[in-house]
C-alpha cells in the first residue's frame, strides 16, 4: 500500500478504507458526476466510443482478475465474451426472456464454460495454459458457428435491452446502463483484491507451491478465478450483443483475445486502475487508426497505394513494442510514479 | 478402402507441412523459452519477399531463394535486437506480448509493400500428382515433407553436437548459469531467432507453392500450435511425430466423422486434440516434463 | 543509463503525441469542400484481413467521386463529400464508425463487406439510416428494412448459376447431383441457404455440403468424399485462395475436367487463375455482377482513364469497377433525392433527411449504371437493387463472359421460418 511518507493510519477504518481522505472522496464524486453527465456534452460518436470502452473495460476487468491477480494466462477471452453474447442473444431473441435474465444467464454461462476450460490450469501453467485457452476460443467459435440455435454462420439479431418498461434504445441510455455496470464491476474487483479470495489469488500468482503449502486449495481458487473472470466476460458480451444489435461469431476472433491481453499489460497487470487505463489507451488508439488511412489518402494522394493501408498495423505494433520496452509495468505504474513525484515536488527524482 | 488410403496419405503429407512450421516455434522455445506469436507474420513477410524477388524483380529461383534466406537472417536479427533484447529479464508475459507487437508490425509491413495481398508464386512443381496406390498427392507436399525431415535432421544434429546448439539448450535451461559461464546470451538469442526465421521462410515458400500467397498464411501458423503441444513445445522429434498425427486425425478422423456429424468438423479437430493432450499428458509426447512437487 | 532515460522521454513524448494527435489530425486534414455538399458516408476495410478487397474498392469509390466532382461539377451542382473511415474488418469499429458517419450528417452509408454491414446494420436500422451493402448477404436484406444491396448476394449467385446450369449445361434425364463446397462464414453458407430453398424447385439433387476454412492448404479429404458420391456439378462459394485449393484437389483426384465447377463472385477473380494455374482452372464457370474490364459500355472509358491516372496498379481489378459502379449509384441516389426533396430538406443529414433519401432516392432508383453492372431498380419487398448477374467462364486463362444479364430470383427465405428464423419480419 503506497502511503506517502509521513502519513499514518490511526484507526482500523482508516486503514481499511479505499478512499482515505476527503480529497479522495471529492475527486471520485467529481469524476462520477463528470462521467454520468457525459451524454449531455458528448456527441453520438463519442458516446458510442464511450460505450465500446465501457463494454471492453468490463471484460478487461475480468481478464485482469484472472491474469493479473491470479496469474492464469488466458488468451481465449474473446471466446468467453462470445459465449455471453450469444447466450444473451438466444435468451432474449429466441426465448423472449427479459434482458436482466439474459444478462445474468450470460455471465453464468460464460463463467461455467470458463470453468470447464480452466480445468487444465490444475496441471499446466504459463504458456501451456495459454494454448488451452486458445483452443477453447476456437472450439467455442466453431460450436457457435455450427449450432442451429445460435443462427449458425449467419448470426442472430438481438433486440433492445429493456428493464421493466424502460427500453435502452439510444446510445445515451446504453451509456448509463453500461457505466453503472462498469462502476459496479470496478468496485467489485477493487474489493476482491482486499478479501481473502483476492489474497489467495495473489498468493497463487506469486508462488503457487508456497500457496498450497500454506493451505490454499489450488483447485478451488484457480477455478474460481476462471469463473469470475469469465463471468465478467459474459456480462460484457451480453452488453455488446444488445449494443451492436446483431451477433455473428466472426466478430470474436483470436486477434480480439490477444488485444485484450495487450490492453491489460499496457494498462498494468494486477492493479485496479490498470484495465481501465489500458482499455482507454488501446480503444482511443484504434479510433485514431480509423482516421489514419483517410487522412493520408486525402493529404498525400500521390503516395503509393500500400502506404495508408500498411501504416496502421505497423504503427499499432510499434506502439505495443515501444510500450513494453519502455514501461513494461504499464500505464498504472507510470501513474503511481507521477503521483509520487507530484507529492514530493520539488524534491522528486 | 481406397478412401482410407487417400485420407492417410493426405494426412501424413499435410501433417508434415504443419510440422515444418512447428519446427520454427520449437526452435525459439527451445533456446529462449519465448512463445513466438509472430510466427504467422514471419511466414507472411518471407513468402511475400520471395514473391518480390522472383516475380517483381524477376530473379530466377536459384538466386531468389538464397536471397530470401539472407533476408530471413536479417529480419531475425533485427527482431531479436530491437524487440526482444530490451526485455531480456522481463516476465514471460511481456515477451509474448511483444512478439504480438512484432506480428502486427510484420503484417503491416507486408501490406505496406504488397498492398494487393493475394497473389501466387510461379509454379515450380508440375501439376500432375504422385500416385501412391490409388491415392494421389500433389508433388509440392512430397517436397514439403522431404524438406521437413531434412530440416529436422539438421536441427537435431546441430542442437546435439554443435557448440552453439548445446549453448542454446543450456540457455533455455538456466540463463543466469549460462551467463556465469561466460557465454554471451544475447548472441545465442540472436542466432536462435535467425534460424527460426529461416525455417519460417522455408515453410512459407512451400505453403505458398501449395496454396497461394494470401493473408490466410497467418492462420496456418495457428494450426502448428496443436502440433507443438502434442509433440512437446521444445522437442523437434515431437514436431515431426506429432505433425503427421495431427494431419491423420484431421483427415482420417474428419473423413469418417464428418458425414455423421457436421461439415467442417476437420477444422476443430486439432483444437480438441490440444485440450485432450493438456488433460492427459500436458507436456506432450516428447516434451521435457517439468516436475513440480512439494 | 542516460541513454535509456533519453530514449524513454522521447518514446513517451512520441507515444503521447501520436495518440493525442491522431483524432485531431483526422478532423483537421479532412477539409470539407467549400459550400454546401452532399455527404456520402463510407465504411471501408482498407486495413485488416480483407484489405485486398477493401483497398481497390476504396480507390474505385473515391476516384469516381473525384470524377463526379471534377468533371461533372458534382450532382446538380452540389459536390459530393466522401466521409470515409477505415473499419479494419473489426466489428466494434464498424459499429462506432456508423455512428460517426451518422453524426457527421451523411445522407446514407455504404460498406464493402457483408460482415461489416451485419455489424453496422442494426445500429443504422434502429435510427432509420439507409445503407447500401456492396457485397451483401441475405441477412442484410431480409427482412427488408433500411439496408439495400448493390448486387445480388451469395445466395442469389447460387440461384443464378443453378438456373443457368439447368437451362444451358445439364442435358441428362433426371436430376443432376450438386455438391457444395463452402467457406466457413456467411459467404459460403449464403449459397447453401439459397440452395436449401430453391433446389427442389429447380430440379437439383443436393449432396451434403462440405466446409473449408480460409487458410486451408488441402481439401483432399472432403473432395474424396464428394468424389465418392459422383456429383455432376460442384459449386464453390468462397474466396480465391481456398477455391484454388479445392479446384487443384479436384484436378488431382481426377474429378476435373469432368464435372462442372461453378464459383460465386467472391472467389472469381484473377487471383484464382494465378494461384491455381491457368491450365487447371480452364473451363471453370463463375458468376459476377459487373461486365468485364474493357467491355464496350458507356461507363467504361472514364473509369479506365481514372484508374490509369490515379491507381494504375488496380487495372483489371473487378473490385475497383464494382466500387466505381457503387459510387455512380450513390450519385444517382443523391440526384434523385435532390430533385424530389430539394437541398434544404436533406442538408442537415438528420432523420428526416435520411427518410427522404431512402424513400425518394433509393426507392425510386431506375438506373443503368452506365452499363458497368446490371441495372438497378428498386421493387417493393426486395431490397436488392440489382438483381441480375452474368455467367463467366475461364477460357484460355482469362475470365470471359458467356451470357447476358441473368435475373437471380429472390430467394424466399421467410417461407422457411424454421430454417431461417432471421428472415421473419
Amino acid at each position: 500500500m503506497g502511503l506517502p511518507c509521513g502519513t499514518h493510519n490511526y484507526t482500523y477504518d482508516q486503514d481499511m478504507a479505499i478512499l482515505r481522505t476527503k480529497t479522495h472522496w471529492a475527486l471520485l464524486i467529481a469524476l462520477l458526476v463528470l462521467l454520468f453527465t457525459f451524454p449531455l456534452y458528448g456527441g453520438g460518436y463519442w458516446l458510442s466510443v464511450a460505450n465500446l470502452i465501457g463494454i471492453t473495460v468490463i471484460a478487461a476487468i475480468g481478464l485482469n482478475i484472472l491474469l493479473g491477480y491470479c496469474g492464469q494466462l488466458s488468451i481465449g477471452h474473446a471466446g468467453f465474451i462470445a459465449v455471453g453474447a450469444f447466450t444473451s442473444a438466444i435468451l432474449t431473441n429466441v426465448l423472449g426472456l427479459p434482458f436482466l435474465v439474459g444478462l445474468i444467464a450470460a455471465g453464468l454461462m460464460a463463467g461455467f464454460i470458463g470453468l470447464i476450460f480452466g480445468i487444465p490450469s490444475l496441471k499446466v501453467k504459463g504458456f501451456y495454459l495459454a494454448i488451452a485457452t486458445i483452443a477453447a476460443q476456437f472450439i467455442i467459435i466453431w460450436v457457435i458457428n455450427h449450432l442451429e440455435i445460435t443462427g449458425g454462420f449467419v448470426g442472430i439479431a438481438v433486440p433492445y435491452a429493456s428493464i421493466g418498461g424502460l427500453v435502452f434504445d439510444s446510445e445515451a441510455s446504453m451509456f448509463y446502463l453500461i457505466m453503472v455496470i462498469v462502476v459496479m464491476c470496478t468496485f467489485f474487483a477493487k474489493n476482491l483484491a482486499r478479501t481473502r479470495v483476492g489474497r489467495a489469488f495473489v498468493a497463487i500468482r506469486d508462488n503457487d507451491l508456497a500457496a498450497k503449502v500454506m493451505g490454499i486449495n489450488l483447485f478451488y481458487y484457480k477455478l474460481l478465478a476462471f469463473f469470475i473472470g469469465c463471468f465478467f466476460a459474459g456480462i460484457a458480451g451480453s452488453l455488446m450483443a444488445h449494443w451492436i444489435g446483431f451477433m455473428n461469431a466472426e466478430q470474436f476472433s483470436l486477434m480480439e483475445s490477444i488485444l485484450y491481453i495487450g490492453m491489460i499489460i499496457i494498462g498494468g497487470l494486477g492493479t485496479a486502475l490498470g484495465p481501465i487505463l489500458g482499455v482507454i489507451f488501446i480503444r482511443l488508439m484504434q479510433q485514431g487508426m480509423i482516421f489514419v488511412a483517410p487522412t493520408i489518402e486525402a493529404a498525400f494522394p500521390a503516395l503509393p497505394a500500400g502506404f495508408a493501408t500498411g501504416i496502421a498495423p505497423m504503427l499499432f505494433g510499434l506502439i505495443i513494442i515501444l510500450f513494453l520496452i519502455l514501461e513494461p509495468r504499464g500505464i498504472a505504474h507510470r501513474w503511481m510514479l507521477f503521483k509520487a513525484a507530484y507529492r514530493l515536488w520539488p524534491f522528486s527524482y | 478402402m481406397a478412401e482410407l488410403l487417400q485420407y492417410t496419405v493426405t494426412g501424413v503429407t499435410v501433417g508434415m507441412v504443419y510440422a515444418l512450421i512447428g519446427l520454427s516455434f520449437a526452435l525459439i522455445w527451445k533456446s529462449s523459452g519465448v512463445a513466438n506469436l509472430a510466427l504467422g507474420g514471419m511466414v507472411l513477410i518471407f513468402s511475400w519477399f520471395t514473391y518480390g524477388m522472383v516475380v517483381q524483380i524477376g530473379l530466377p529461383y536459384w538466386i531468389g531463394l538464397p536471397l530470401v534466406i539472407i533476408f530471413a537472417l536479417a529480419v531475425g536479427w533485427l527482431i531479436e535486437r530491437f524487440a526482444l533484447r530490451p526485455l531480456i529479464a522481463q516476465p514471460i508475459l511481456s515477451l509474448i506480448t511483444v512478439t504480438l507487437g512484432v506480428f502486427y508490425f510484420l503484417e503491416g509491413l507486408a501490406i505496406f509493400i504488397w498492398p494487393w495481398m493475394v497473389d501466387a508464386l510461379p509454379r515450380v512443381f508440375p501439376p500432375e500428382p504422385f500416385h501412391i496406390g490409388t491415392a494421389v498427392v500433389a508433388q509440392a507436399y512430397i517436397w514439403a515433407a522431404v524438406v521437413s525431415l531434412v530440416l529436422f535432421g539438421v536441427l537435431t544434429l546441430y542442437f546435439r553436437y554443435h557448440k552453439m546448439g548445446i549453448a542454446m539448450r543450456a540457455t533455455a535451461d538456466d540463463q543466469f548459469a549460462v551467463q556465469a559461464c561466460g557465454i554471451p546470451v544475447t548472441r545465442i538469442f540472436s542466432t536462435s531467432w535467425m534460424f527460426a526465421c529461416v525455417v519460417a521462410a522455408i515453410a512459407g515458400v512451400l505453403i505458398s507453392w501449395i496454396g497461394g500467397l494470401h493473408m490466410g498464411l497467418v492462420e496456418v501458423g495457428l494450426k502448428s500450435f496443436s502440433v507443438v503441444i502434442l509433440g512437446g513445445l521444445d522437442s523437434f522429434i515431437g514436431c515431426i511425430v506429432a505433425g503427421p498425427i495431427i494431419g491423420l486425425a484431421e483427415n482420417v478422423g474428419g473423413g469418417y466423422l464428418t458425414p455423421l456429424t457436421w461439415a467442417g468438423l476437420k477444422g476443430v479437430i486439432p483444437y480438441i486434440i490440444i485440450i485432450i493432450v493438456l488433460f492427459i499428458k500436458p507436456y506432450g509426447l516428447f516434451g521435457e516434463v517439468r516436475i513440480e512437487r512439494i | 543509463m542516460k541513454g535509456k532515460r533519453f530514449l524513454m522521454v522521447v518514446g513517451v513524448l512520441f507515444l503521447a503525441l501520436t495518440v493525442a494527435a491522431l483524432p485531431f489530425v483526422g478532423a483537421c486534414a479532412a477539409k470539407p469542400a467549400a459550400g454546401p455538399t452532399l455527404k456520402y458516408g463510407m465504411s471501408i476495410c482498407v486495413t485488416g484481413v480483407a484489405a485486398e478487397k477493401g483497398t481497390p474498392m476504396a480507390h474505385g469509390k473515391l476516384d469516381c467521386v473525384k470524377y463526379i466532382n471534377e468533371e461533372l461539377g458534382g450532382v446538380n451542382g452540389y459536390p459530393i463529400e466522401a466521409i470515409w473511415y477505415d473499419n479494419a474488418y473489426d466489428a466494434a469499429r464498424a459499429a462506432v464508425i456508423v455512428k460517426k458517419i451518422m453524426d457527421e450528417g451523411a445522407l446514407f452509408f455504404t460498406t464493402n463487406s457483408s460482415k461489416m454491414m451485419s455489424c453496422s446494420m442494426e445500429i443504422a436500422n434502429r435510427d432509420g439510416f439507409p445503407g447500401i451493402a456492396s457485397f451483401s448477404s441475405p441477412v442484410c436484406t431480409n427482412p427488408p428494412k433500411h439496408i439495400y444491396a448493390q448486387m445480388p448476394d451469395y445466395g442469389d449467385d447460387w440461384a443464378a448459376f443453378a438456373n443457368y446450369y439447368m437451362e444451358n449445361i445439364w442435358e441428362g434425364p433426371g436430376k443432376p447431383k450438386m455438391a457444395l463446397h463452402l467457406l466457413n462464414n456467411p459467404t459460403g453458407y449464403g449459397a447453401r441457404d439459397a440452395a436449401l430453398c430453391l433446389a427442389d424447385e429447380l430440379g437439383i439433387e443436393l449432396l451434403p455440403e462440405e466446409e473449408h476454412a480460409a487458410d486451408t492448404i488441402s481439401e483432399m479429404e472432403s473432395m474424396t468424399r464428394i468424389k465418392a458420391l459422383e456429383p455432376d456439378v460442384l459449386f464453390i462459394s468462397s474466396t480465391p485462395a481456398p477455391t484454388a485449393v479445392v479446384i487443384k484437389n479436384a484436378y488431382e483426384l481426377g474429378m476435373y475436367p469432368g464435372i462442372v465447377i461453378g464459383c460465386a463472385h467472391a472467389s472469381y477473380t484473377k487471383a484464382l487463375v494465378d494461384i491455381a494455374g491457368a491450365d487447371i482452372v480452364e473451363g471453370v464457370y463463375g458468376v459476377y455482377g459487373t461486365v468485364e474490364w474493357g467491355d464496350d459500355v458507356p461507363g467504361m472509358a472514364k473509369m479506365m482513364a481514372y484508374c490509369e491516372r490515379y491507381h494504375p496498379q488496380d487495372a483489371e481489378n473487378m473490385d475497383y469497377m464494382f466500387s466505381w459502379a457503387e459510387a455512380l449509384i450513390g450519385a444517382e441516389i443523391l440526384r434523385l433525392a435532390l430533385e424530389n426533396c430539394g437541398y434544404e430538406a436533406i442538408a442537415w443529414g438528420d432523420a428526416a433527411a435520411w427518410e427522404c433519401v431512402e424513400k425518394n432516392g433509393i426507392q425510386k432508383l431506375d438506373y443503368d449504371v452506365l452499363g458497368l453492372q446490371s441495372p438497378v431498380k428498386y421493387t417493393p419487398g426486395d431490397n436488392r437493387l440489382a438483381k441480375s448477374v452474368r455467367v463467366f467462364q475461364i477460357i484460355d486463362g482469362t475470365i470471359t463472359a458467356i451470357s447476358d444479364w441473368i435475373v437471380a430470383p429472390r430467394v424466399p427465405f421467410e417461407q422457411y421460418p424454421d430454417l431461417f428464423p432471421w428472415a421473419v419480419p
